[in-house]
């Protein structure tokens, strides 16, 4: 399943990829006489919601589209995801939702697929900080079949004892692969640094987390963790409210939780002591450099300017890091950076991959780029751009009715009401430079970064030593 | 790198096509017509339409007929060096400006390089539209040549070659490596990520050259989709479009070859793997020939999914490997107009072994060839396949380029709603046909990666990695 994603990363990015713009030029340049100016702004579509709350709390939402003949569902299920793992068993969420779609007691997991298949569609389930997300589409004919299919897995699953075997072996095996990958060391010890012991700060799998996976712990976790009234359903695409919500009643009217529910996650720290981290990679020819410390929930009061922040530092092509450390320098072939955060805390990052060479040359321009945005406020035109840049992805992303699901869904998790999908634009345009200014103090500054640094220390050591003393790990 | 093909045009006419194509077996609900207007300018852009209005914003998409295939022969990795240049300003937009405007119009914006084509995608609000044409039609006319620019993109060419191949396990062998094994002509074979050496040796001459070559609007399709009128689109391509004079592009040589008659293994270690993986890939049939939906379908019945013959087979029955995936050279089965691969990769048990991989697809493919597939499962198949043709289509930016590209590769945009037709004509017996014509052994290219901890010493195979 890792390698998956992998795989297409490698081969779209072959092909992906270029862009630019000056540094100095950069959010500054001056734009051509002869460009057209931009049309007046349509009004912004809202999703409409259509809500129900059946008897057992299951929340069921449908939001009905035109376009392409397919119908999605998304059911998400709060504190079954990584956070709600014991702190012995990192990542253990993510096997889990895997094997949920291994069996029930009347289909084993080719019929599953097969099924799935049949319907034009896929079924599929993973897990998130704060939760786990299984999802369905097809075609429309095949629409009311999917949810029945997707009901009897969420309520259902048998995980057979040969299936877990087998998922566990496989994991243990691309546990391996990710391994030999930089990202993988480097959000590990990034995410431990920042988190700390909070369940936020283990979310990747280990060895030994993996071997102590059994087919009953499975089947009990998932008796403690899949359970109506945590959990949301969300419908979209060619189908009524009506129909939405009379599948979703004779799919889900008689699930039933049972035992303890999980509790809900503490709140994760805000503060961190920064710390200098560098682990090796024998061979590395870049370093994968990350910089971090945590920040806020999704639901504080400084979430919108927060994000704003982190956009303009590193959101686009047209970031601030994108611009110095790619356009300018030529020092990778991307950098970004920004705000990520969830139900019960988040982070700030930064990140880069560099040639070894110029790794300590990147770490200054980091440091430069977050100096710049405690001290300076953001200018009018590049202020204007990114709140644009913004309201652009939401028109984007609400293209797309998985997409549309996905946010719905993900804000849900987060504690975020629907109607935030809606406000997100508005609130956005309403925060000004100096509301971005005080969060990049608060969130950005320098000298509460975390510098995580994943390569051959023998090859970059000399550039490091104006950053701090690391603290070597393998 | 995908490859992908050209189209030829109807000369300055305007069509709105509305070709129908309806599958017997799916359902009236199922079905969707994509809208597909077209029209050739004067100066021989070609120009797509696909008109939407669910939502306020439009996708962009210029392709460009030339890639990986054309480049140079002593500039390895030029076409998509090239490509990052197309963002390096003009003279009139300077470094800077194109991505300024996009992102603070509210768009994306991204490029990318294949065996047959370039392609430049952007999508933003539609108040932007007329900022993205003058911002392509800009570029197409001339670029700002200097040494900076040039200089910096090396760079970043590098840095990008560095974390996708160099420092990475496995380092693409699956799509870069495979190919230089399997292919005998030069077009075929080089690495379109090119060496360092090459690179390097980019001259501001080069870049010129190219530019005026093979980047002229007669050499080009435009596809535009979403909140957009085909008059309206029309109307603005000729404003910002019309005026660039076209430009001869160099007669291409021919880099058709046929099967291969012999199988080809080679054997690589990997410094940076810790599992070890192979690619098994077999040369595909002809763009549009009678065997080539055959080929897409019997793809998608071994490797589309988790139902998939092979995935049953490889990772839940024979327990041999961890996951397969197929790969249509850096495309998809119905974007290529050369020689192209229709790629296995799996990652594999370090218990098992390459042989008993190959021994089990061998084996799945054998059950074709002989028996053909069950009528069940060979509606399954085709039923998920046309749900993930309209699923790819979906977004704007997505269905401006996909339109393009069929525009240019097959020379009708309109093959956007041929394809679910041709996947429901396929029949059991054109499966046996493709699987004992293509999927065999005398045609098949392998190569076994296994990470240098593992590789015996006495196996002195050839480092894959640089």
């Amino acid at each position: 399943m890792n390698m998956h994603k992998n795989l297409l990363a490698l081969a779209t990015s072959l092909a992906l990829v270029a862009t630019g713009g000056a540094a100095l030029a950069g959010p500054t340049a001056k734009l051509p006489s002869q460009l057209p100016p931009l049309a007046a702004d349509k009004a912004l579509p809202v999703p409409q919601i259509a809500q129900k709350t059946l008897a057992n709390g299951l929340e069921v939402w449908v939001v009905p589209r035109k376009g392409l003949p397919r119908v999605d569902y998304v059911l998400a299920v709060r504190n079954a995801g990584f956070a709600a793992d014991a702190a012995d068993a990192s990542g253990f969420a993510s096997l889990y939702a895997q094997l949920l779609t291994q069996g029930t007691p009347k289909r084993d997991a080719k019929a599953i697929a097969e099924a799935a298949q049949g319907y034009g569609g896929t079924l599929a389930a993973g897990a998130l900080n704060d939760g786990v997300i299984l999802s369905g589409y097809a075609l429309p004919t095949q629409s009311e079949a999917m949810l029945r299919l997707l009901a009897e897995v969420a309520q259902q699953a048998n995980f057979p004892d040969a299936e877990v075997k087998l998922a566990q072996a496989n994991a243990l095996q691309e546990l391996k692969v990710s391994q030999a990958q930089p990202g993988f060391k480097a959000t590990r010890a990034l995410l431990a640094a920042t988190y700390g012991d909070h369940p936020y700060g283990h979310t990747q799998p280990t060895e030994a987390a993996l071997n102590a996976v059994t087919a009953d712990k499975v089947r009990a976790e998932h008796a403690r963790r899949f359970r109506p009234e945590r959990a949301l359903l969300i419908v979209t695409g060619r189908i009524s409210a009506e129909e939405g919500f009379k599948y979703a009643q004779a799919a889900f009217g008689d699930w039933k939780g049972s035992g303890e529910p999980i509790a809900d996650t503490a709140p994760a720290r805000r503060e961190a002591k920064p710390q200098r981290l560098f682990v090796q990679r024998d061979g590395s020819v870049q370093s994968a450099v990350r910089l971090g410390r945590p920040a806020i929930a999704a639901t504080d009061a400084d979430y919108i300017p927060a994000q704003l922040a982190g956009i303009v530092l590193g959101g686009g092509f047209s970031s601030r890091l994108m611009q110095n450390l790619r356009e300018d320098k030529g020092y990778t072939y991307g950098a970004r950076g920004g705000l990520n955060a969830l139900r019960a805390g988040g982070i700030v990052q930064a990140s880069a991959d560099v040639r070894n060479e110029v790794t300590g040359a990147a770490i200054g321009e980091f440091i430069y780029e977050f100096g710049k945005l405690n001290d300076y406020p953001v200018p009018a035109q590049e202020l204007e751009d990114t709140k644009r840049y913004v309201a652009g992805g939401y028109l984007i992303g609400n293209q797309m009715q998985a997409s549309v699901a996905s946010s719905l869904a993900s804000n849900w998790l987060y504690g975020l009401p629907p109607q935030f999908l809606g406000e997100y634009v508005p609130k956005v345009r309403a925060v000004g430079a100096e509301q971005i200014q005080a969060a990049a103090k608060k969130y950005y500054a320098t000298k509460d970064q975390s510098i995580v640094v994943v390569g051959d220390y023998k090859a970059v050591q000399s550039q490091l030593k104006e950053y701090g003393e690391f603290k070597l790990e393998k | 790198m995908r490859t992908r093909h050209l189209s030829v045009l109807l000369a300055g006419l305007t069509t709105i096509t509305t070709a129908a194509f309806a599958p017997a077996s799916a359902a009236e609900s199922d079905r969707w017509q994509v809208p597909v207007a077209v029209k050739k300018l004067d100066n021989g852009l070609t120009v797509v339409v696909s008109e939407d209005h669910s939502s306020p914003t439009v996708g962009v998409s210029v392709v460009y007929h030339v890639g990986m295939r054309l480049e140079p022969k002593n500039r390895t990795g030029f076409a998509h060096l090239f490509e990052h240049l197309m963002f390096q300003g003009t003279p009139t937009a300077p470094k800077g400006v194109f991505d300024q405007v996009i992102s603070g119009g509210g768009g994306r914006n991204n490029g990318s390089t294949r065996a047959d084509f370039t392609n430049y995608i952007e999508v933003a609000p539609v108040s932007a539209l007329d900022r993205i044409l003058w911002l392509e039609a800009d570029r197409m006319k001339t670029l700002d040549f200097n040494p900076t620019t040039l200089k910096n993109q090396q760079d970043v060419v590098k840095e990008e070659i560095r974390v996708n191949v160099k420092n990475q396990p496995y380092g693409g062998f699956m799509w870069i490596d495979i190919g230089q094994h399997a292919f005998q002509k030069w077009e075929n074979n080089h690495d379109g990520y090119g060496s360092f050496q090459d690179l390097e040796n980019a001259s501001l001459a080069d870049v010129q050259s190219f530019h005026r070559d093979y980047y002229g609007p007669n050499n080009a399709v435009l596809g535009i989709a979403g909140d957009i009128t085909p008059a309206e689109a029309f109307q603005l391509a000729d404003k910002y479009f019309g005026a660039i004079p076209g430009r001869s592009t160099p007669t291409p040589p021919d880099y058709s070859e046929g099967l291969n008659t012999q199988e080809k293994r080679v054997n690589q270690t990997d410094a940076l793997a810790q599992v070890p993986a192979i690619a098994a890939a077999w040369k595909m049939p002809a763009r549009g020939s009678r065997d080539h939906a055959p080929m897409a379908v019997l793809g998608s019945v071994l490797a589309g999914d988790e139902a998939s013959r092979l995935y049953q087979s490889l990772v839940k029955r024979k327990q041999v490997a961890l996951s397969v995936e197929a790969l249509y050279g850096l495309t998809d089965p119905w974007t290529y107009n050369g020689p192209t691969l229709y790629t296995l990769f799996a990652l594999y048990k370090p218990d098992s072994s390459a042989d008993a991989v190959l021994a089990a697809i061998d084996e799945e493919v054998a059950k074709i060839a002989q028996g053909g597939v069950d009528a069940a499962t060979l509606k399954r198949v085709k039923t998920k396949m046309l749900a993930d043709w309209y699923n790819g289509l979906e977004s704007y930016i997505d269905r401006a380029d996909t339109v393009a590209r069929m525009q240019t590769l097959w020379g009708d945009a309109n093959v956007v709603n041929k394809i679910p037709g041709w996947i429901e004509a396929v029949t059991s017996a054109d499966l046996q046909r493709a699987a004992k014509t293509y999927l065999t052994r005398a045609n098949r290219t392998v190569i076994d990666r296994r990470p240098t901890a593992m590789a015996a010493p006495a196996a002195a195979a050839p480092s894959g990695q640089n």
